[in-house]
């Protein structure tokens, strides 16, 4: 069937079987391939996007249920193709490894800010407790979310 | 190559005719039914898609005491909803503490609770509550204890056809306080045991208790007898180890990847006393 | 040593931007036009024959192009060690899950379901699960022919028997009468699941003269290279790997996973094939970490002076050789720590079993021998009442100290380190517990080796004085790139920005072994600087030829100049680059190559069989102390901070080293404490996220600080030494000893379960 999907502010319509995940609808549909197939459960975290503002797993998203809904990938953050100030932040704070995990974790991080502007060390961790890393231990992603919301303030 | 309907009712009695067909499956956040699609467990001749109907949405306290929950309410709602306070408290912290944040976004207490996973989070909050859940199906409307509702694993009261409309939190004394304290290996996992602790005490004595165990068999494991134990008394460390006996004494738990059923047994009892403690001290 | 302006700086990632970007291509986003996607078969049984297939039904599926068995692969195997491997399962299967058909398909869902169409006669043959049991007289043989199959290295095998290797010096066996006290005790770890975040895929395409280009998730594309070649009898010019960005290995892409089945798909189907594993598949079909059995004995005297060790490993091994007999080798080679003994016997033997191959996996057997050394050390430290630093600090290796086995270790920091994390705990006062919690500190040290094995590099001055560094090493995630790009500009005082850092490809690309080993800053570093000393010396020889002086007199200036010492003339690197292109010798090339040779064993002082290497690396070295709670009801632990203090020699990067000990720390406590591959009989009953738990952002400690010392190694680019596995080997141990000192318990059986511990707590009536 056809449907209309709004993704990173722009209205698309495109092809999906009622089946098609979101997941499968952005990378194949669609060319958005930041949002990663980690393990198709909504265990892992590197399929995260936005849905009306929300972290979601686009793997259990289906995207025939996603009409209507404003939904936002990595490649949606950019200002002018420039990394936004997360995403700067994880580039100067060394939160990036192999970098599978950072797309949804710096959607995840983007929510969390756009929420709780001055989020505890606390706050930020349950925020990215849906997000798996493998590579770096956590501790430099947590000080790139506190250096951006520090960021914010001045 | 799948042939897949979906359906977008607008109505309840829409939503039900359509899941009078064969194979057609209720879609809610999608958290449990789309991971199940995934790993090819299920594959739905048709999929009705909850999420336009009004009167499955809100939380609202009713007259007379207690709180109605729409069956799709996302977890996330729930976790931070104010009015969940006292003895609410527990249904609170148990959504708080289920599996992640996105999940939390996505998934609804309509849809984790007709799930029935016998180490969700909902299931022995409920219990503890003596919720009710509001049924509808072809046959019309219908209430039941959500003791009575988990019947079996992953195994609920449903019958073919019906939904889940609301869960129904029935008024406790003011001053009651509710205690969820989940054992998982890591944070986001499914519980290993959890345990689900509703008081309200006078006076320094229990009035009433509502004790519930997740994780420990088929479905939450509720002792009437144990909780009758408690009222009238100062909850004291032997009257408390007394209820945990009786407690793991109706456990039927198994082995499975994240523990024994031994040490499920075991591990019960100091749980349940240690919730107890911190729910009786107010410091839920 | 001038002072150094981009070796030491922590600069950020060179690929960081594209990866936050969500422009980072891993394999699964890549795709060529034409190309199909391919999907396997499994094998249902643990020990079967293959009697026949019959492929009919899944060949007439509409959109299915092509179907693979082991029938369309030769009888050739592949093996790191031990070849007994073929592309795909040939003749039996050897494992539940086994890859044992193929299809390619116009798409994933088609192939899936074709696969499933695939029917498959086998003939079940009794399996074995148990490495005690695989040895036992009269096991079900996996490899019947294993007499038969190469192996690169005098192996003790035979029968179910993959690798037996004995290290020992001195004389172990009187050594125990002079000791005051003996020490024995058993353990036991599980196997562990990589779980990097990226699963495992390959992308092969086929041009009109049969020449393949592969793209995979690989550590290697060397060893991609000549896995595939050797599995399917092709002469590896005729296959060309490159790599996409890789989400990460730990080791379970260092070796190969379905490379030589998409291979043979595409030419079969003569059409590019591209395959991207489930995560399930992933866990089921790739390798894990070796589950060990260890037996341990630790002599030492009154004074802590220690004396013996003896150390008894088995090893279960899975279906398949793999890199066992390197882990088993390693393992021994690192059982008896950093410190001084004057009689050791080291020896081990793995088994094959019919479970999914165990292989490579950061620490490469290290973290379980450390679990046992470390822990026992505090237990003697206990038993004499002596302090825990201080028993250490007096067995410790110094340097000029050999190795285990006599290998020279050039550069060692160890005491500084020990020093540094006693200094950091005293002045740290530990937390006070809440109520119904424990707190404890645990302690404990390990070496790594870095190096091993052949790498080489490759510089080109372009034609306006800009560089290409090409090297052949994977960049997995950890930085590679970004510190040979620091390593090269360094060398020839160039901005960083002016150094390009080629992606490996076998055609263009010096052989790099492979990102493994924690080796490519100090091996493929090392060629690095040889290369750069290559291009200077060219360019020296030109400047000095336009600037009429001596090429003694000629030095690089900072910026991309040359110039004559102390005088106020210089060149760009531009012009010297159009002179060698435009006029006279050439354009300028440095490459180096080279092979680490120091050996392993100095047979005068010990003596080893069946040791699968002869010459390893380098030595770094990490002390660790860790704090943990204990949760009194529950048996739950909970790390809550740590402080690693290492030498690596000279940090190139030093944030990347301390992302190394965070991430390490991560990992090692998954092991530790929550991480086990369980098996329900044959199968394994855990393929699955939901029921494989690694730490998520809330288990991980918020503290973790790094002091990096630096040895620096003689022989190491501007002195570096490797720290890719460092973080993660004293991990287990240093948690084990934690959980001891806050409870008094000590366990001996990886994970440490709440129930391990609950259930030791109340037999000891605590």
């Amino acid at each position: 069937m056809i449907i209309g999907l709004t993704i990173n502010g722009e209205s698309r319509r495109l092809e999906a079987a009622p089946t098609d995940t979101l997941l499968t609808v952005l990378r194949d549909g669609l060319g958005l391939t930041g949002a990663k197939r980690g393990c198709n459960q909504g265990v892992c975290g590197a399929c995260t996007v936005l849905v009306d503002g929300q972290p979601m797993r686009a793997c259990l998203s289906l995207a025939v249920n996603c009409t209507g809904r404003s939904i936002v990938t990595v490649e949606g953050l950019a200002e002018d193709g420039e990394p936004n100030r997360i995403q700067q932040a994880f580039i100067d704070t060394g939160a990036v490894q192999c970098g599978f995990c950072t797309p949804g974790m710096v959607l995840s991080a983007y929510a969390l800010l756009q929420e709780n502007p001055h989020p505890s060390e606390a706050d930020i961790r349950v925020g990215l407790s849906g997000n798996l890393c493998r590579c770096t231990g956590y501790r430099r992603i947590v000080e790139a979310v506190q250096a951006a919301a520090e960021g914010d303030r001045r | 190559m799948n042939r897949t309907v979906f359906h977008e009712p607008r109505s309840l009695d829409e939503a039900i005719s359509l899941l009078g067909t064969a194979e057609a499956r209720p879609l809610a956040g999608g958290a449990s039914l789309v991971a199940m699609m995934n790993a090819r467990l299920v594959e739905p001749a048709a999929l009705v898609s909850l999420r336009n109907i009004a009167e499955l949405d809100g939380i609202a306290l009713l007259p007379g005491g207690g709180v109605r929950i729409g069956a799709m309410t996302r977890h996330r709602i729930i976790a931070a909803e104010p009015r969940l306070s006292g003895a609410y408290g527990v249904l609170r912290q148990a959504a708080l503490s289920i599996a992640t944040p996105p999940i939390r976004n996505m998934g609804t207490i309509g849809g984790a609770v007709a799930h029935a996973d016998p180490a969700a989070d909902y299931p022995p909050a409920l219990c503890a509550l003596g919720a009710e859940i509001e049924l509808a199906g072809p046959a019309g409307r219908r209430r039941l204890a959500a003791r009575d509702f988990f019947v079996d694993w992953y195994t609920t009261a449903l019958e073919a056809g019906e939904l889940i409309v609301a869960v129904n939190l029935p008024p406790w004394p003011d001053g009651s306080t509710g205690f969820y304290d989940k054992l998982a290996k890591v944070a986001g996992d499914m519980a290993i045991a959890s345990v689900a602790v509703v008081l309200a005490m006078a006076d320094g004595r229990c009035v009433r208790a509502g004790l519930a165990l997740g994780g420990c068999g088929p479905r939450p494991v509720v002792v009437p007898q144990a909780e009758a134990l408690l009222a009238g008394t100062t909850l004291d460390a032997t009257v408390i180890a007394e209820a945990g006996r009786r407690m793991a004494a109706a456990c039927d738990p198994v082995d499975d990847t994240r523990a024994s059923a031994a040490y499920r047994l075991t591990v019960v009892p100091r749980m349940l006393a240690r919730a107890l403690m911190q729910a009786a001290g107010g410091r839920a | 040593m001038s002072r150094l302006s981009q070796v030491g700086v922590s600069i950020p990632k060179l690929d960081a931007r594209e990866k936050v970007l969500g422009e980072a291509r891993y394999i699964a986003d890549m795709a060529i036009p034409g190309m199909l996607h391919a999907a396997m078969l499994q094998s249902p049984y643990p020990h079967a024959r293959i009697k026949s297939y019959d492929t009919t039904k899944a060949r007439a599926l509409p959109g299915v192009r092509c179907v693979l068995t082991g029938d369309d692969v030769p009888d050739s195997r592949m093996g790191a060690f031990i070849k007994d491997e073929n592309a795909i399962a040939k003749g039996k299967v050897l494992y539940v899950g086994e890859p044992v058909a193929a299809v390619a398909a116009i798409d994933e869902a088609t192939a899936r379901a074709a696969a499933q169409l695939i029917d498959v006669e086998y003939e079940e043959l009794p399996a074995v699960l148990d490495p005690a049991e695989a040895l036992a007289p009269g096991a079900p043989i996996l490899h019947e022919d294993l007499d038969k199959y190469f192996k690169v290295f005098a192996a003790i095998c035979g029968g179910n028997l993959m690798s037996e290797t004995t290290i020992a010096e001195g004389d172990v066996d009187s050594a125990w009468d002079s000791c005051d006290l003996v020490v024995e005790d058993e353990y036991t770890t599980q196997p562990q699941y990589h779980l990097s975040m990226e699963p495992c895929g390959a992308l092969a395409d086929i041009d009109a003269n049969g020449r393949i280009t592969l793209w995979s998730a690989n550590q290697s594309v060397f060893r991609v290279q000549a896995n595939v070649c050797e599995a399917l009898s092709l002469p590896m010019s005729r296959l060309r790997c490159l790599t996409p960005k890789v989400g990460a290995g730990f080791g379970n892409k260092m070796e190969p996973h379905i490379q030589p089945i998409v291979v043979a798909l595409a030419m079969k189907a003569r059409k590019p094939v591209k395959m991207v594993l489930s995560r399930e598949e992933d866990f089921e079909t790739v390798r894990a970490r070796h589950p060990f059995r260890i037996r341990i004995k630790t002599g030492a005297k009154r004074d802590g002076t220690f004396v013996a060790r003896a150390v008894e490993l088995l090893l279960e091994g899975g279906a398949f050789a793999d890199d066992s007999p390197g882990v088993l080798g390693y393992s021994l080679l690192m059982a008896c720590g950093p410190y001084r003994f004057a009689h050791a016997r080291c020896h081990g033997r793995v088994a094959y079993t019919n479970k999914m191959r165990f292989g490579a996996f950061r620490g490469f057997g290290n973290p379980q021998v450390t679990l046992a050394g470390e822990t026992q050390i505090d237990e003697i430290a206990s038993r004499l009442r002596l302090d825990r630093f201080e028993i250490r600090l007096k067995n410790a290796m110094r340097q000029g100290d050999r190795w285990f086995g006599g290998q020279k270790v050039e550069s060692n920091g160890l005491i500084e380190c020990i020093e540094a994390v006693r200094k950091q705990l005293a002045e740290v006062r530990p937390r006070a517990p809440e109520p119904g919690k424990r707190h404890g500190r645990g302690v404990a040290l390990c070496a790594h080796i870095s190096g091993l094995l052949a790498t080489g590099a490759i510089v080109r001055l372009l034609e306006d004085g800009t560089v290409v560094l090409n090297t052949g090493a994977v960049d997995i995630g950890q930085g590679s790139d970004t510190v040979l790009a620091q390593i090269c500009a360094e060398s020839l005082k160039l901005p960083i920005e002016k150094v390009a850092v080629a992606s490996p490809d076998t055609d263009g690309s010096p052989y790099n072994w492979g990102t493994t080993a924690s080796r490519v800053t100090y091996t493929t570093g090392r060629a690095v600087v040889g290369a750069c000393a290559e291009v200077e010396r060219q360019i020296k020889e030109h400047a000095a030829a336009i600037l009429n002086a001596g090429t003694a007199d000629i030095e690089l200036r900072d910026g991309g100049m040359v110039a004559v010492r102390g005088a106020n003339v210089s060149l760009p690197l531009s012009a010297i680059s159009a002179r060698a292109h435009w006029a006279k010798g050439g354009p300028i090339v440095g490459a180096k190559t080279l092979v680490y040779e120091d050996p392993t064993i100095d047979p005068k002082r010990a003596a080893a069989s069946g040791l699968p290497f002869g010459a390893i690396g380098v030595f770094s070295f990490c002390a660790l102390a860790t704090e943990i709670e204990v949760d009194e009801t529950t048996g739950k632990i909970q790390p809550l901070a740590a402080w690693y203090a290492v030498d690596v020699g000279r940090a190139v990067n030093p944030r990347l080293v301390e992302v190394q000990m965070e991430g390490g720390f991560v990992q090692g406590m998954g092991f530790a404490l929550s991480e086990e591959l369980v098996w329900d009989g044959p199968r394994l009953a855990n393929p699955s996220l939901m029921d494989y738990k690694a730490p998520t952002a809330l288990e991980a400690p918020h503290a973790i600080s790094t002091t990096i010392i630096e040895a620096l190694e003689p022989d190491g680019p501007f002195g570096a030494k490797g720290a890719g596995e460092l973080g993660i080997v004293a991990v287990p141990a240093a948690i084990a000893n934690a959980v001891t000192d806050a409870t008094g318990l000590r366990l001996h059986d990886l994970p440490l379960t709440p129930e391990r511990v609950l259930e030791a707590k109340l037999a000891a009536g605590t």
